[in-house]
């Protein structure tokens, strides 16, 4: 069934000097609504490297990088204001921010080209390579 | 880390109220010149290992040897015997014994506690705290301190401990004993400076998550204290659990947020519990399910095409 995006042009115009912080975790919490991640999240750079950030996490040690997402990409924050009772009908989501960066955070592990997350980004150059339209070569 | 001179427990206090405690600190009085020439023993002694609020603190302190009689007629004692008042005052006493007797605290904060107990490679209290002791050492040493001999109040078994030390220092007379506060003076100096710097710490605690403070405190920050089983019930943040005064690595604080918390899975966890090894005849002749599966380019990087929410 059909999914529709709703973007209102004041988000889409705060884009990209007012972009949200968003942060990869690597666990789910399960919750859903507003947290105080300003207050009790705080990143600070690797003493070691200052590439990479370190925070915590429920106490856990957690290493992270600021990643940009490939160019020609968006990351949307979606908004389901009434989510739907029974599958398969049509839905409704708002945009409610626009980002193309974010910080990507492992459980005491820098981040590298063995994270699935990191190296998924690749595909997409290599989908472009094999979908594109061929462009006839005139001799 | 840094260094920075204190000469009373309100300097400790003031000291700690004006620095971030999210990171470790070693804090050291001026080495005593006599210290430098003449044999010197050292005692090492911790505070603040079982509470689940606030850091762990480890200390050293020596004097030249024929002075530990000198420490002794001062007054010291296991701390955990004194009172906090009779703590603060011997700490100001030892402080005034700065031509003879030199000590050194590391504020082991109780985040950095966490991440070291949560690692992916498990790393104990007790590897931490011999870690600590370990450093301080090399820091008297390295900052010239004539020692000869070591006197530790143990974590762990107590010979174990002793190899391990003995190992590190050949060239030190190295005892490692339990209740070591109570008998050598100078492990009872390093006792008191521990605990005075953990208690003032805990007192100035800063909160940098916007914690407000409440007017009953926190109290000892032991598990049995009403107050700080109170202060835990009411300091639940539903995603982040606790402020980093709170040692969330403490089975005590970890059962509340399994109560009160948002559950929170991690997924390597999952992955490392589920290791299957295949029987040997599972090699042998053809396999009869043949699902096409994804190729491994996809599934290493958990790629799915996706037609619906």
């Amino acid at each position: 069934m059909a999914i529709h995006l709703n973007c209102s042009v004041k988000t889409v115009e705060n884009f990209p000097d007012n972009q949200p912080v968003i942060h990869y975790m690597p666990c789910e919490i399960k919750s859903n609504g507003p947290a105080g991640v300003s207050t009790y999240f705080k990143p600070v750079d690797n003493e070691k490297d200052s590439k990479f950030k370190k925070a915590s996490f429920r106490g856990r040690p957690l290493q992270g990088e600021d990643i940009s997402l490939p160019s020609g990409y968006r990351g949307l924050v979606v908004q389901e204001t009434k989510q739907p009772l029974v599958e398969n009908v049509e839905r409704t989501m708002h945009v409610s921010h626009i980002f193309d960066r974010l910080t990507y955070w492992n459980w005491d592990k820098v981040p590298s080209a063995n994270d699935p997350f990191i190296s998924a980004l690749s595909w997409i150059d290599i989908s472009e390579a094999l979908h594109s339209p061929i462009e006839s070569i005139s001799d | 880390m840094e260094d920075s001179s204190v000469n009373c427990a309100e300097h400790l206090g003031k000291y700690f109220s004006e620095r971030d405690n999210s990171s470790n600190v070693i804090l050291s009085s001026d080495i005593p010149a006599i210290c430098k020439t003449e044999k010197c023993c050292l005692g090492v002694d911790e505070a603040g290992r079982g509470p689940v609020l606030g850091p762990m603190v480890y200390g050293v302190a020596y004097c030249p040897l024929d002075k530990s009689a000198s420490l002794k007629k001062l007054g010291c004692a296991d701390s955990k015997v004194l009172t906090e008042e009779k703590r603060e005052e011997l700490f100001g006493k030892l402080c005034e014994g700065k031509d003879y007797v030199g000590w050194s605290v590391e504020v082991i904060s109780p985040n950095s506690i966490c991440n070291s107990m949560l690692r992916r490679q498990k790393y104990s209290l007790n590897q931490v705290s011999h870690d600590s002791a370990i450093g301080l050492i090399k820091k008297a040493v390295d900052d010239g301190v004539n020692i000869a001999e070591v006197f530790v109040d143990t974590v762990g078994p107590a010979e174990k401990y002793q190899e391990k030390l003995s190992k590190i220092f050949p060239e030190f007379k190295i005892t490692v004993a339990s209740k070591a506060d109570a008998t050598y003076p100078c492990v009872s100096a390093a006792s008191i400076c521990a605990k005075v710097a953990r208690d003032r710490a805990l007192q100035v605690w800063k909160f940098e998550d916007g914690v407000e403070k409440s007017e009953d405190g926190w109290g000892s920050g032991y598990p049995n204290d009403p107050v700080t089983k109170k202060f835990l019930q009411k300091n639940i943040d539903h995603v982040f659990g606790f402020p980093q005064m709170v040692r969330m690595s403490w089975s005590t604080a970890d059962k509340i947020l399994q109560e009160s918390a948002a559950p929170v899975e991690w997924e390597e966890e999952e992955d490392e519990a589920s290791g299957n090894t295949p029987s040997i005849s599972s090699y042998f002749g053809a396999s009869k399910t043949k699902k096409r599966s994804t190729h491994p380019y996809f599934r290493e990087r958990c790629l799915k095409s996706t037609v619906s929410l």
